[in-house]
Order: structure tokens, then C-alpha cells, then sequence
């Protein structure tokens, strides 16, 4: 596949704003939607609708076929061993929370420790406070260092005294854009009985995922990043973890039996699926998968990487520009950029870029802590898809120094 | 300038630009104009919520009318403010608060700002129309602070002031009427004090009223022109609203309104 062919896929790049063309760079917080994925929504909604599992008529049996097939999808993109394993959720957001309150509710008592990073954005912040508060637990903080890297180093010290009980750690930040050593994290955490959380709303887009090989115990990553409908999203859980979790919300579909004298709940993963699901939304994971899987072709690949070292480089060469998130070995930065530039706020060069035609994101961007390690106020962030190309990210770059001297 | 001139202007300035990048330029242009905000009051009460850049927003209250000044660490963003300030700073609270604001969406700034920006504008006008009508509920607890005790010596010296400062007020007409401001009853209020300065309170006939800022201005000027006053502050009120009731006889046969002639004799 052609980097053209690939755009063809996605309508809306062809589109104009204000009369000039659009350079989407704001895939970090969703991604745009191939024909595909519109098609497969179009065909269940207009062929298939209906309530899944419960009714016995054709189009009920089509949908749950279509919803169920994108469960053995899900669980075959991130090399999960079981489909049983893998909980249909509104995003990653919601397949935290869930996290949150199980484990708290199972396995939580006073004065045991939860650790989040210093990087997370405040999906990957706030539930694991709010389950702290509600169980008396302590929540600590792996810090990143000046270039945005975690300090891994200091996990063993923190993970000795044995209290720890979960880790939650974004894949990739979703403001530095550094791949983290969870493989690592992971082993030291095992080793004192810490369960680990994959917060992969970022890493799913930019890397293979194979959550056996990782060791992972929860993974989570939302559809609309992907490519696929928005209100989508995956939790992968280890059997064992999903099986001693208390329900999560209550209602249809959890359910085995329900009497007044009690209910009986249905087995994982449908005992957390509660109320009636994303019949049209879930399925188009399938063919977003199947685009995902097609960007990481060589053809695509090659200059997807040389948009990203170009863009890398440019940054860097800029003296102006203070970027945030440089690690060691440039294998492990994605195309995903956040950086200040001297004497210029981030908001008003959004604005000049948005008049330009570029989608960029300006702000706190989500992860306030992290702007408060770094000292600003936010940042502006230029973030990169495959369907991105050399001309856009050279466009992008120019428009930045246009911009930079209308505001200096 | 009215305040509707104002707003024209303004509009009229933007539409002179067709490119938005232009329009940005003047807004810039426009926050260096700002005249500069003390650091030291760049406090956390100052702060306009909302907004994805930092605004502080001040105003005080002088001769009957808010001044505001702000800052912001984005530079679009202090145009904007910059220019909200221009057309709002020196009317009077009731002016503000009565703004619909709509000359915004004529110069495109709501449409055409991002959301956030969009917000962070709506923030601007909320603070801005808050303070007005803070502002507009001040001014009587200004007025009773303002009070003190007075001899009979005082009252001696002040009354024949009192009868000039009525003088003077029946000098000033809204040019739409042919009767005084002060026999049309919109003078709810005076007060002089030891210093000679004049408090005046006043209403006019309907909020909304274009001439407001003239006939203040002339009131004013006429009340500071009587020998031995000082100086005169003027607050404009609607509570209580005006009526026809509050006309002199005078004014109602001037005007053609049926006189209670019982009551006139009493």
C-alpha cells in the first residue's frame, strides 16, 4: 500500500479549513476514521441492529456474531491467549476506572500503596485517588527524569517494602511520547506481587502489542485512537484477576439469575458489561485493526520513521524550541511532539496554526502534574499518524517559524 | 464616544481586514496598547477562570464609572481583552450590564476562536458584566459610607448650595424632552458634603435611553460650575424605576398630562 492509497482511506485529509488544506497533527487525542470503519457502522446500523445476546431473531444473532467476532479480534491484535479476557469498554478511561474499583474493592486495604507516574494523564491519575481515598490506601509517584524518561531505578526502592499492591503506568506518555520500559517495570513489579495496569491509549497506536509477551496484568487502550468509532475501548485482564473481581455497575446483561432474595452474576467478560453495549461501535474495531495492522507495512513504516526523524531533528535544531520528552535512544520517541517555544505561548501559536490550517493541540494537555514537573503552564503539541506525510510534517515546520515570527 | 459609536468603530475596523491572520495581527497590535498590570496584583481573585491562557481582569469604580485594566501572558488573548476594555472601560455599570455584547459575533471573534478561546471570551464578557452589576449595586453603600454627621452651622453654610445645585440641575434637558431633568423627577437624590463635593443620584426614563452618557456629562459639568462646589459625582440608578408620577406639575401641563388638581391645591 501507497501512502496515497492509505489516504484515500480517510476522507476528511482532503478536506479544506478556511480554505486551506488540512494538516490533521492531533492524532494523540483521536485519530481520523477510514472508509472502513464508517462502512461497518453504516452496515450494522442500517442491517443488522439489535439488542446483543439476549433475543432469539436473525438480526439479534448478527449483531451478537459481529460484537463477539470483535472480541476474538481484540484479543488476536494484543496476543491475549483467551477472548475471555478481553472486557468491551467506552474507552480507556472507563477500562481504568473499572480497574480502580474492582481491585480496590477486592484486594485494597488501609495503608497498602498504589503507584501511578509522573507522566500519566489525569485518566491514569484520577481513579486510582479516588479508589485511594475510599480504601485509606497511600498513592505514590514514579518520577521522570529531565528528558521525560521514568526512573525506573528508583522502582526497587519503592517497591520493598512489599505493601505495593498495583502499578499503573502509560505505554507511551501521551505528552512525551517515550515508549516506557514496561517489560522492565513489569518483572520488578512481579517480584514483590504488584500487579501491573498498561495504560495504552498511546502504545496501541505505536507499537506491536503482545500483552502475553509483556506480562501485563491489565491493558488499556480506546478505539477512536485507532481509527475506530468513537465511545469504543479495550480492557485486557488476566483471566485470574477478572474472575476474582466483584461486579463492577450493575444491570442487564451482567446477570445470571436475579431474584429479591439475590442476583447471580454472569461470568467474566460479561459480568462487566452492564446495560445495553456499543452495537455499532464495538464491531468497527475489527477493520480498524485490520488498517492498523496495514500502516505498520514497510512501505508505510519507512516514511512514517523518516516524518518522525525529520520532525525530531527540526525541533531539536531549533533554538527557540524547548522540547519535552528526548530520550537516550531515538528508537523509543514516536512522532509526537510537545515543546514551548521561548517568548511565544502555546495558546496563541495554536491559534496562528489553526488559521493555517494546522490541527494542533495547546494546553495542559490532560497531565497537569507533568506541566507543573516541568514548570510551564502547557505546551504545544504537534502529534503525527502514518497517513501523515513529508510534505505536511515539512509544511508544518515552516508554518511554525511563520508563525513564530508574527508572535515574537 | 457612546458606547454603540464605539461598537461601530470597532466593527468598521475589523471588517477591514478579509484574512483572519490580519484580524490576528490588529489584536496583537491591539494588547501592546495595554497599559501596564502591576505584577504584584496579579492575584489569584484577579484571575479570569476558563480561559486555556492566564487573564487578570481589575476595574474601579471613579465618577460613576468602571475602569478596567488586565493583563495575559498570551498575547492574542490580551488583544482580546485589550479591546473589550477600549469599548467597556469609563461607562457606567447600567451601560455594561445592559450590553447584549452581540458587536462580538459582528467582527467574528466568537465563531472564529477555538473553542477553548471561545470559552475563555465568554469568561472575559461573564467577569466583565459581573463586576457591572456589582459595581451598579455599590454605589448606595458608597453614598452611606460617605455620610457624616452634620452641625447646624454646617446645614447653614450648605443649604443656599442645595437650592444652586437644583438651580444648576434645571439647566440640563435630554434633548428629547422639552422639561428639565430635574422637574421630570430624575434626580432621586443630592447630597453635599463638608468638602462642597456634590453626590448626585439619577435615573432616566427608560434604561435603554441613547442620550445617557450626554446628559450625565452635561448634569456634571453644570452641578461643578456652581460657586463653592467642589466637585460632583454622579451615579446613575433604575431602582426605583421612573414614573410619570415623579414629574413636577410643571412638567406634566408642559407635557400634556392630566394634573390631580385636589392634590396640587393641598
Amino acid at each position: 500500500m501507497t501512502i496515497e492509497q492509505l489516504r484515500g482511506q480517510f476522507p476528511i485529509l482532503g478536506e479544506k479549513v478556511y480554505g486551506r488544506p488540512l494538516v490533521y497533527l492531533d492524532n494523540a487525542a483521536t485519530s481520523q476514521r477510514p472508509l472502513s470503519v464508517v462502512e461497518k457502522w453504516e452496515q450494522i446500523t442500517l442491517k443488522s441492529n439489535a439488542n446483543l445476546h439476549r433475543a432469539v431473531h436473525k438480526l439479534a444473532a448478527d449483531a451478537t456474531a459481529e460484537y463477539e467476532g470483535a472480541r476474538q479480534a481484540a484479543a488476536d491484535f494484543i496476543g491475549a491467549g483467551d477472548a475471555h479476557e478481553i472486557v468491551f469498554t467506552s474507552g480507556a478511561t472507563a477500562a481504568i476506572n473499572l480497574v480502580a474499583f474492582c481491585f480496590g474493592e477486592a484486594f485494597i486495604k488501609a495503608g497498602d500503596k498504589i503507584i501511578v507516574s509522573e507522566e500519566e494523564h489525569h485518566s491514569n491519575i484520577v481513579p486510582w485517588q479516588m479508589m485511594a481515598q475510599r480504601k485509606g490506601a497511600v498513592l505514590k509517584v514514579l518520577p521522570v527524569d529531565d528528558n521525560g524518561q521514568l526512573r525506573v531505578d528508583m522502582l526497587d526502592d519503592m517497591l520493598s517494602d512489599g505493601k505495593v499492591r498495583l502499578l499503573s503506568v502509560a505505554h507511551i506518555s501521551n505528552v512525551l511520547g517515550i515508549v516506557n520500559p514496561v517489560e522492565e517495570i513489569i518483572a520488578k513489579c512481579h517480584k514483590y506481587g504488584c500487579a501491573v495496569l498498561v495504560d495504552g491509549a498511546q502504545g496501541i497506536v505505536h507499537q506491536k502489542v503482545d500483552v502475553t509477551a509483556m506480562g501485563c496484568d491489565f491493558y488499556a487502550f480506546s478505539g477512536h485512537k485507532l481509527y475506530a468509532a468513537p465511545g469504543t475501548g479495550v480492557l485486557y485482564a488476566k483471566k485470574e484477576w477478572l474472575d476474582a473481581f466483584p461486579p463492577y455497575m450493575g444491570g442487564g446483561e451482567m446477570i445470571e439469575t436475579v431474584r429479591w432474595t439475590g442476583t447471580t452474576f454472569a461470568k467474566a467478560p460479561h459480568k462487566f458489561e452492564a446495560g445495553t453495549q456499543n452495537i455499532s461501535g464495538t464491531p468497527t474495531l475489527v477493520p480498524a485493526f485490520e488498517i492498523a495492522t496495514r500502516m505498520r507495512e514497510q512501505s508505510i513504516d519507512s516514511e512514517a520513521v523518516a516524518v518522525k526523524d525529520f520532525v525530531y531533528e527540526a525541533l531539536k535544531g531549533n533554538p527557540l524550541v524547548r522540547l519535552f520528552g528526548c530520550p537516550d535512544r531515538p528508537e523509543d520517541k514516536i512522532p509526537l511532539f510537545s515543546f514551548c517555544v521561548d517568548g511565544v505561548h502555546h495558546e496563541d501559536l495554536a491559534l496562528i496554526l489553526d488559521k493555517m490550517g494546522f490541527a494542533v493541540r495547546s494546553g495542559q494537555m490532560c497531565a497537569e502534574p507533568l506541566m507543573d514537573r516541568f514548570g510551564v503552564t502547557g505546551m504545544l503539541r504537534a502529534s503525527f499518524a502514518p497517513y501523515n506525510t513529508m510534505e505536511e510534517a515539512q509544511m508544518f515546520i515552516n508554518a511554525l517559524d511563520k508563525a513564530v515570527k508574527m508572535l515574537r | 464616544m457612546t458606547l454603540e459609536e464605539k461598537k461601530l468603530q470597532v466593527v468598521e475596523d475589523f471588517s477591514m481586514y478579509d484574512e483572519w491572520l490580519d484580524k490576528y495581527e490588529y489584536l496583537i497590535e491591539q494588547g501592546k496598547n495595554l497599559e501596564p498590570f502591576p505584577e504584584e496584583s496579579k492575584t489569584e481573585d484577579k484571575l479570569i477562570k476558563g480561559c486555556q491562557s492566564r487573564v487578570w481582569l481589575d476595574c474601579e469604580m471613579k465618577d460613576g464609572k468602571l475602569w478596567f485594566k488586565a493583563d495575559s501572558d498570551a498575547i492574542i488573548t490580551k488583544g482580546i481583552i485589550s479591546l473589550l476594555i477600549d469599548v467597556y472601560s469609563g461607562r457606567t455599570p447600567q451601560e455594561i450590564a445592559n450590553d447584549d455584547f452581540a458587536f462580538l459575533d459582528q467582527i467574528g471573534l466568537k465563531e472564529n476562536l477555538s473553542p477553548t478561546r471561545a470559552g475563555g471570551l465568554a469568561s472575559m464578557v461573564e467577569t466583565i458584566k459581573a463586576k457591572a452589576a456589582e459595581a451598579a449595586a455599590e454605589p448606595k453603600a458608597e453614598a452611606e459610607a460617605e455620610a457624616e454627621v452634620l452641625s447646624a452651622a454646617d446645614v447653614k453654610e450648605l443649604a443656599p448650595l442645595y437650592e444652586n445645585v437644583v438651580l444648576a440641575l434645571k439647566q440640563v434637558y435630554d434633548p428629547e424632552i422639552p422639561v428639565n431633568i430635574y422637574d421630570l423627577g430624575l434626580i432621586y437624590e443630592i447630597n453635599i458634603n463638608k468638602e462642597h463635593r456634590a453626590y448626585i443620584k439619577m435615573t432616566f426614563t427608560a434604561p435603554n435611553c441613547p442620550m445617557a452618557d450626554m446628559v450625565i456629562s452635561e448634569a456634571k459639568t453644570s452641578v461643578e460650575d456652581v460657586p463653592g462646589i467642589t466637585g460632583c459625582d454622579i451615579d446613575l440608578v433604575f431602582e426605583p424605576a421612573w414614573s410619570q408620577d415623579m414629574m413636577t406639575d410643571e412638567a406634566k401641563v408642559t407635557l400634556g398630562f392630566d394634573v390631580d388638581l385636589d392634590d396640587s391645591q393641598a
